[in-house]
This record gives C-alpha cells, sequence and structure tokens, in this order.
C-alpha cells in the first residue's frame, strides 16, 4: 500500500490519509486482516503530526473499515475491504467534485465535462497507451 | 459581522503561557504584550516578519533574556524563579550556532552537553548523529552551518525532553537533511508526547507537522488559534463577479487578503462558511468554490492583515482537543 499526501490539497490530512487508506481497500491492495502501517512509521515517513494519523486511524475504525487489536496494532476489517458498494460511490463522488471542480474553473458546464469524458473514454479504449490524449 | 480572530486559546495546564511580556533593546521594541498559550502536546508554528520578536520570546522563556514586563510560565513553572529547571526540562535549538565551542571536537562537545543533562539519552544521541550524519571527529568551529545545525538539533533532543523550543530548526539544511530532521521531530513528537514550538519562515516544511499557529508581528501576537479553527473559519472564496463590483460592507470588513482582478477574485475572508457565502450571493457575485487555506497560506494571508484590522479579536477559540497518541 503506497500512501501519499498533497499539503496543498484542501483537504485535511487526516481526510487525505483516510481516503488513501479506502482507495487501497477499493483496489484490493489491502486484504481484509491486513494491518496498516503503525501511527509512528506513517506519521514518520509522511513528515506529518502522529496525531493526525492517529486521528485518521481513529475515524476509520468509526467508519468500520479497520479495527484496532490491542498491542498489535491497527488492521483491515473482513467486511471493509474488497470495495464495498458504499466505498466505491465515495471514491467516485471524490474524483466527481474533482473534476467538477476543474470544469468549472475552466468554464465548463456539467453537460460538456460529461460529454467530454465519454468522449476521451472512446479514445482511451481504442488507445489505452496514449490514455486518450489528443 | 466583525472581524475577530481569535488571539487567545482557553488551555487547561499548557506547556507555555506568557502574559503581557514586554521587551525593549534600547530604542528598538522587541516585544509589547505578548500573551502566548502553547497546549500540551501541541506542535506550534510562531511565524513573524524578521524582528517581530520570535527568538526574544523564546529566549525569554528560557530565562537566557529577562522580559521588562510580564511573566511567563513554562511546564508550570516561573521562568525567572526556576529558570534552570525549566532549562533542564528543555530542548532548544537556537537561532545561531555558539562559537563559544569551536575548538571541540563534535562527539567532546555532545560528551560535554551530557554532563549537563542527567537524562541525557546516549543510545539515542548515537541514533541520532547516525540519522543526521554528523561528522563527530570535526572541530565544531569547523563545520558548515548545515552541519553545526545538525549537532545542535542532537544536542537539543537527546535527552528527550518535554518541551522543545526550536528556532530555525532547518535553516541551512540541505534539502535531503531537511526531510530527514521533519522526520526526526514527527518521531519524537510520537515517542515522547513532546510540546513543541518552532519558530520559521519556512512554514511550508511543517505543513503536516503544525497544530497550532500563532502570528507574532511588532511584538504583539496578531492571531493565536489551532488548526481546525483555521481551516473552518479562514477560506479562500472564487468568485465570478460583475466588472468593478465592490462587494459587500458585511463582508468586506472580514476580508483577509484579495487576489485576481477584473471579473474572477479571490477572497481570504475570516467567518463561518454559510453566511459568507450567502451574503456574497445576497451582494450579486457568483461563488465558484470555497477552499480552506494550507498553514503557508493561512501564514501569509495573515502576516499581510492591516494593523487595526484584528482591533476587536478576543475571541477565544475553543480548547484544542488532546491526542490519544501516547
Amino acid at each position: 500500500m503506497l500512501i501519499t499526501i498533497d499539503a496543498s490539497d484542501a483537504r485535511a490530512i487526516y481526510v487525505q490519509i483516510m481516503d488513501e487508506i479506502k482507495r487501497a481497500v477499493v483496489l484490493g491492495t489491502v486484504k481484509p486482516d491486513d494491518p496498516l502501517p503503525s501511527v509512528r512509521h506513517l506519521a514518520s515517513e509522511l513528515r506529518v503530526n502522529p496525531n493526525t494519523v492517529q486521528q485518521a486511524y481513529r475515524e476509520l475504525e468509526r467508519d468500520g473499515l479497520v479495527y484496532v487489536r490491542r498491542g498489535q496494532g491497527t488492521f483491515v476489517a473482513p467486511d471493509g475491504a474488497g470495495g464495498t458498494a458504499r466505498e466505491r460511490r465515495q471514491l467516485a463522488g471524490m474524483v466527481a467534485t474533482k473534476a467538477l471542480r476543474e470544469a468549472y474553473r475552466n468554464g465548463l458546464t456539467v453537460e460538456e465535462l460529461m460529454e467530454a469524458i465519454r468522449d476521451a473514454e472512446t479514445r482511451w479504449s481504442e488507445d489505452p497507451n496514449t490514455g486518450g490524449a489528443r | 459581522m466583525s472581524l475577530m480572530i481569535p488571539t487567545e486559546l482557553s488551555v487547561i495546564e499548557p506547556a507555555v503561557e506568557t502574559a503581557g511580556l514586554a521587551k525593549r533593546y534600547g530604542r528598538r521594541v522587541a516585544l509589547d504584550g505578548m500573551d502566548m498559550t502553547v497546549p500540551q502536546g501541541a506542535v506550534y508554528v510562531l511565524v513573524g516578519p524578521n524582528g517581530a520578536g520570535k527568538t526574544t520570546t523564546l529566549r525569554i522563556l528560557l530565562d537566557l533574556v529577562r522580559a521588562d514586563a510580564g511573566r511567563a510560565g513554562v511546564l508550570g513553572l516561573d521562568t525567572v524563579s526556576a529558570g534552570a529547571e525549566v532549562r533542564a526540562h528543555c530542548g532548544y535549538l537556537p537561532e545561531r550556532q555558539d562559537a563559544g565551542y569551536g575548538w571541540m571536537k563534535v562527539q567532546q562537545l555532545l560528551d560535554h552537553h551530557a554532563r549537563f543533562r542527567s537524562n541525557w539519552d546516549a543510545a539515542y544521541a548515537t541514533q541520532l548523529v547516525e540519522r543526521l550524519e554528523v561528522r563527530d571527529h570535526t572541530k565544531f568551529g569547523k563545520l558548515s552551518k548545515g552541519e553545526a545545525r545538525r549537532v545542535q538539533l542532537v544536542m537539543a533532543l537527546a535527552h528527550r525532553p518535554p518541551l522543545l523550543l526550536l528556532d530555525e530548526p532547518t535553516d541551512g539544511l540541505d534539502p535531503v537533511m531537511r526531510d530527514e530532521a521533519l522526520a526526526i521531530l514527527s518521531d519524537h513528537v510520537a515517542d515522547t508526547g513532546a510540546t513543541l514550538v518552532i519558530s520559521t519562515h519556512l512554514v511550508y516544511e511543517v505543513e503536516g507537522l503544525g497544530d497550532h499557529l500563532g502570528v507574532l508581528k511588532e511584538g504583539v501576537l496578531r492571531a493565536q488559534l489551532d488548526r481546525e479553527t483555521l481551516r473552518q473559519r479562514l477560506r479562500r472564496y472564487t468568485l465570478e463577479v460583475a466588472e468593478g463590483w465592490e462587494g459587500v460592507p458585511e463582508v468586506n470588513e472580514s476580508i483577509i487578503r484579495r487576489t485576481g482582478s477584473g471579473r474572477e477574485v479571490a477572497w481570504t475572508v475570516w467567518g463561518e462558511e454559510g453566511e459568507v457565502v450567502e451574503r456574497l450571493k445576497a451582494g450579486g457575485a457568483t461563488v465558484r468554490h470555497v477552499d480552506p487555506l494550507t498553514l503557508e497560506e493561512a501564514a501569509v494571508a495573515l502576516l499581510a492583515m492591516r494593523e487595526n484590522q484584528n482591533r476587536i479579536a478576543r475571541e477565544p477559540a475553543p480548547a484544542a482537543t488532546q491526542a490519544e497518541v501516547r
């Protein structure tokens, strides 16, 4: 599992960490009962406050995505993994919000954006190497 | 809607608390009524222009200089009557390297320093020397600025102090060592739950570590608040407006910073988001999006704020939530 954060991102850092772990769960790069990195280790790796990582883990635990085993660490919950419909919807919502914001910034409407996404997808399926880029 | 950026934190048993600190050097005023509160376990980022009084504040906390007025408490101790005890419990990274020990080899200097610290952790010191790639057989005076900084960091940390006062900690460090120093600070917080006060111009470096911000200007804290309050209340509103639009009076007085021009502008406003958006809309603006600021952006905006702008600021922020890491 690779967790990256972006200091210039509008989301709070603990939210970014939560989103990264959710993404890993949906993608299946972490499986049920897999351990998450320790708070100390992840905080050190990301150069963030350990309390921030702790907060992310706490919220994930509250959401039922992970569980804590005393003295052993934090693990992916059995029913949290595998990309449940709810997590997939959340992930899609996050991507959509990002795209929509960028569209608005460029003066595009939702319709124009949707149409462009379909076009891009067609091009992508024809030639995945260029990722549909013109 | 008046501008009320908190300058007070209400905290039970803060790690650092000062009241009305004042200090002059001849005719120059360094501090002019500084009220600072650092909660236990906080990573408090102190920003301010050169000469704002940041270094003076840290030195008063250690009783290395005496304030002309006001008082300072550190870990429940009075800095003047218990100066030695305060210094024993603190790790201090001074702004300047002290050339007084320039003739000592680095290892000698560390050994010498350790003798004054009953709780010096030799194994931890060795580990820090390795992580920071300190050359221990070189004379301290022969080191480059960055190398000396790394030695000072070892000296500040190796007795695992509950309070760290760091004056421009990454000044002079190369990018790799700066990164390593930040990881070491993160580890230190995880291992000891220590409180950190970091004076810095490079706020982006401590973006991930900082959870409190103090904005010091002309010897007074212009703003002092926790990160969450900052995220909630200080936001950038990206607007589409008519050419020459002048805004709405109730919002205008809470604008900290204006960028953009013509039909597309971004205003940094202090206030409750729903209320601000409603007023902007009622005034004829289209609100494109609203974003919280990074610590760096917030520091820049608050530093640029005019002096008379935050005159009514006496709204205590909610108490900081305590960490559960330890």
